[in-house]
């Protein structure tokens, strides 16, 4: 008894997501010749690549209920940690475990907060984010700048530069395989499906004997852990590390995981989503950069595309709490 | 004090969908009374007091109010003919002062700036006649509960009120505040008003009230004056106040008409085996619950009843570690220390939750996600969950409490109460525990399910499991239960053991508070 206004009812959003990727990129085609060119694919996959890393981890613990807005600082402040540890002699596999451990350690942070202190995750991970965006300033100030760029050691491109074969940048390896672990533990584990578990119903799941706080701390520090390693790879591919680079990261995460049907009151979404999303987000950014409109409308563009996934899952009325 | 008829109810019926909330139930209330109202959850009494403040329509029969037709679209509406409700839920604002909660929503603004209300002297006039100790300036945080109170009842009579509804008012107040509410409700009465005046505790009537109404099954059991009740046959002989015996007679007549006759359903005992304890509850007590002492056996079926706030539920929250409690918990002769759900879970209890859609389904899981949750190890298979397994477990369990379902990948919400409830019972069985705790098991469930139930409770009874009932339906509890644990205000009245024609006025009795 929504009004009028009924969309089709399907047992998954996903089918529709595959229309809509397939309807833009016949779009895409048709007016611009440069689309379907392998750079241009590789770019668009190259954007999408960090959304999806983070997303995957992020995706759970929107499934709880919850939400990470941390994401954006702890990848750069990950980023900034490892190429100052770097410029100053740590050898870089060790900066790199060194880095993911810290991490993981602003989300073990969060989980806490959130899951134990039972802070509102908006309230609580917003912190964080100004919390580790802080810090990422102050590393690069120890540095002497605002950013690190120079004294780098020249292995420092080496990881985010490497290609598979010669031709798979290694990010796109990395998707594939954390894509593939967050299957497997949306499908197989205890830990995904206490997730949907929780995100369904906290009450019944804490009544049924799950311990719910650990569930929410091992996500964050896996969201965090993601983000980490995302903003190595990042920073590495590029050369050069900066404390703002996350700023707004997790608003894109947020689409991504939104568009791909995840529900924002927790017990419905999947990776599969996730991957439809962040294809119709690195597509949408694409198609207007080819159309060569302005960045402003590409963000008008954005926002639009976030409510009406909104209201698109309202309207597909999935359960009946 | 004079006689005639304020609001007439006359064959009033309130149809949901699926459910006859009231099926024709008539009754009068008289001017400047005190009109108490009782009855069971589900009984009736609160539809008929949300037809009466407008909250909902009715969809039959007729009532008057003033001696005219009176249908109220809107709580608004009633309240502007005269009758306001206070609410259990207080809203009051406890950062402002008395006299801004007073006036909120009656601000009167000029430049946007707040000027004085005119209506305020009226409602101090109100709080002073009703209670002195009120200042303007009070901010509302340091009152009790019974002083905020007063400020809801001064809002509501300056709006020209001549019938205020009181919904539990005396569920959280303190012994003390309950006097003075009750002081206040008598000034009120001396000012004219007419009182209805909802409570589940039964002796507050006898204290106050002047007419009593007693819903059962969405229909009117019984409208008498307090003392016509109490035993006398006019109010001229009739004392002031009433011994202990007299009020727990009284009572007892009220759970009566509550409760209704009680069909006898043939009791079958179970094989209980009364060599071993299994749990033994030594001088509990908390917050809510004083002294319980009981214990179980293997293989047999307690029952605990008592009405509604006697604190059935309460002993299932602290045996399953939800609430804090003081005193000792033996299982097996041991004593037990745990502090949570998972220590409660470790230790062999397991429980079905009172509200299901609150406490037990996972809504947009299927069925065959739901029945492993409370032991995910029968579904694993070298540490991963097996869709093989859970297959094979969630038709086990569909098939044995014959869950009617289009298969087992529907989701839980889809399905109707009683399939819910059976879904949600299968995931506690699941767990295998020693002592099965299950609060309301058959409530909101139709007849058929309701039996299926009590078979499949009766059947791991017998297979050797302690089964511990509690239920508001004392058909459901002479039915199935062994021995019956009856409660009373938080303790226990008495412990009877169950036999075909077991004494029904006796338990009503106890239950009452005798």
């Amino acid at each position: 008894m929504t009004g009028k206004l009924k969309l089709p009812r399907f047992r998954s959003q996903l089918p529709i997501l595959v229309g809509i990727i397939v309807f833009m990129m016949i779009v895409l085609t048709i007016i611009s010749p440069n689309f379907l060119k392998v750079q241009n694919f590789s770019n668009i996959l190259l954007k999408i690549g960090i959304y999806i890393l983070i997303a995957s981890a992020a995706n759970l613990i929107m499934i709880t209920g919850n939400l990470d807005l941390s994401v954006g600082a702890v990848l750069a402040f990950s980023g900034i940690l490892h190429a100052y540890m770097c410029k100053h002699g740590v050898p870089i596999p060790l900066s790199i475990l060194i880095t993911c451990i810290a991490a993981m350690g602003w989300g073990v942070f969060n989980g806490f907060i959130v899951g134990k202190l039972r802070i509102v995750p908006v309230v609580a991970t917003l912190g964080t984010m100004y919390i580790a965006e802080g810090f990422a300033f102050l590393i690069a100030r120890w540095d002497g700048g605002t950013n690190i760029m120079l004294g780098l050691p020249g292995a420092y491109t080496r990881l985010g530069r490497y290609m598979m074969f010669g031709k798979i940048p290694v990010i796109i390896v990395f998707v594939v395989i954390v894509a593939a672990i967050f299957l497997f533990i949306e499908k197989k584990t205890k830990l995904g499906r206490f997730s949907y578990a929780i995100g369904d119903n906290r009450s019944a799941a804490e009544l049924s004997g799950i311990n719910v706080t650990k569930v929410i701390i091992i996500l964050y520090a896996l969201s965090a852990l993601l983000a980490g390693f995302s903003g190595i790879l990042q920073s590495s591919r590029v050369g050069l590390a900066a404390p703002n680079v996350g700023r707004m990261m997790e608003t894109y995460v947020l689409i991504v995981c939104v568009l791909g049907g995840t529900k924002m009151s927790g017990g419905k979404g999947s990776i599969i989503g996730v991957l439809l999303g962040a294809a119709i987000i690195g597509l949408l950014e694409n198609g207007l950069n080819l159309l060569g409109i302005d960045h402003f409308y590409q963000e008008v563009a954005r926002g639009l595309i976030l409510i009406i996934a909104v209201l698109a899952q309202k309207s597909s009325g999935n359960g009946r709490n | 004090m004079s006689n005639d008829v304020i609001i007439e109810v006359r064959g009033l019926e309130k149809e949901f969908p699926g459910v006859r909330a009231l099926k024709g139930v008539d009754f009068d209330i008289k001017r400047g009374t005190v009109h108490c109202v009782v009855g069971e959850n589900g009984a009736g009494k609160s539809t008929f007091i949300k037809i009466l403040t407008g909250a909902h329509r009715r969809t039959g029969g007729s009532l008057k109010f003033n001696g005219n037709d009176f249908d109220p679209k809107s709580i608004r509406e009633a309240m502007n003919a005269g009758i306001s409700v206070l609410y259990q839920e207080l809203n009051v604002v406890d950062d402002l002062t008395t006299e801004e909660n007073l006036t909120l929503g009656k601000e009167k603004s000029k430049f946007g700036f707040i000027q004085k209300s005119d209506g305020l002297g009226k409602m101090m006039d109100i709080i002073r006649s009703l209670d002195d100790s009120i200042e303007l300036d009070m901010p509302v945080d340091i009152l009790s509960v019974a002083q905020k109170q007063v400020i809801e009842i001064a809002k509501a009579l300056s709006t020209d009120c001549s019938v205020l509804v009181m919904d539990e008012p005396t569920a959280s107040l303190s012994e003390d505040e309950v006097r003075r509410l009750f002081l206040t409700v008598k000034k009120l009465k001396e000012q004219g008003i007419t009182i209805i005046f909802i409570s589940h505790k039964l002796s507050e009537i006898f204290e106050i009230g002047d007419y009593v109404t007693v819903f059962r099954d969405g229909e009117m059991t019984g409208t008498k004056s307090v003392p016509e009740i109490a035993g006398y046959e006019d109010a001229l002989g009739c004392p002031d106040t009433f011994d202990d015996k007299t009020i727990t007679d009284a009572c007892t007549e009220l759970v009566r008409l509550m409760i209704g006759k009680v069909i006898d359903q043939a009791y079958i005992a179970s094989e209980s085996d009364y060599s071993q304890k299994l749990l033994e509850v030594k001088n509990v007590s908390n917050h809510r619950l004083h002294d319980i002492n009981f214990d179980l056996y293997k293989g047999e079926i307690l029952g605990f009843y008592g009405l509604v706030g006697a604190g059935k539920t309460e002993v299932g929250r602290f045996l399953y570690g939800i609430d804090n409690y003081e005193g000792d918990i033996f299982v097996n002769g041991e004593k037990c220390d745990y502090k949570n759900v998972i220590g409660a879970l470790e230790q062999g209890f397991a429980m079905v939750p009172e509200e299901r859609r609150v406490d037990g389904i996972f809504g947009q899981l299927p069925i065959r996600a739901n029945i492993p949750m409370m032991r995910m190890d029968s579904v694993l298979s070298s540490g991963l969950i097996s869709r093989i397994k859970e297959n094979k477990l969630a038709d086990k369990f569909m098939k044995m409490m014959s869950v009617a379902a289009k298969d087992r990948e529907q989701a839980v919400a889809f399905l109707s109460g009683g399939n819910q409830q059976k879904v949600v019972i299968a995931k506690c069985l699941n767990r295998d525990a020693d002592i099965i705790m299950l609060d309301e098991p058959t409530r909101g469930v139709d007849v058929g399910a309701k039996e299926e139930i009590h078979d499949i409770i009766r059947g791991l009874a017998n297979e050797g499991k302690s089964i511990i009932v509690f239920s508001s339906e004392l058909p459901e509890i002479t039915h199935l239960c062994d021995r019956i644990v009856l409660m009373y205000d938080g303790s226990i009245g008495e412990i009877v053991k169950n036999k075909k024609d077991i004494d029904i006025d006796h338990i009503m009795n106890i239950v009452a508070g005798g």
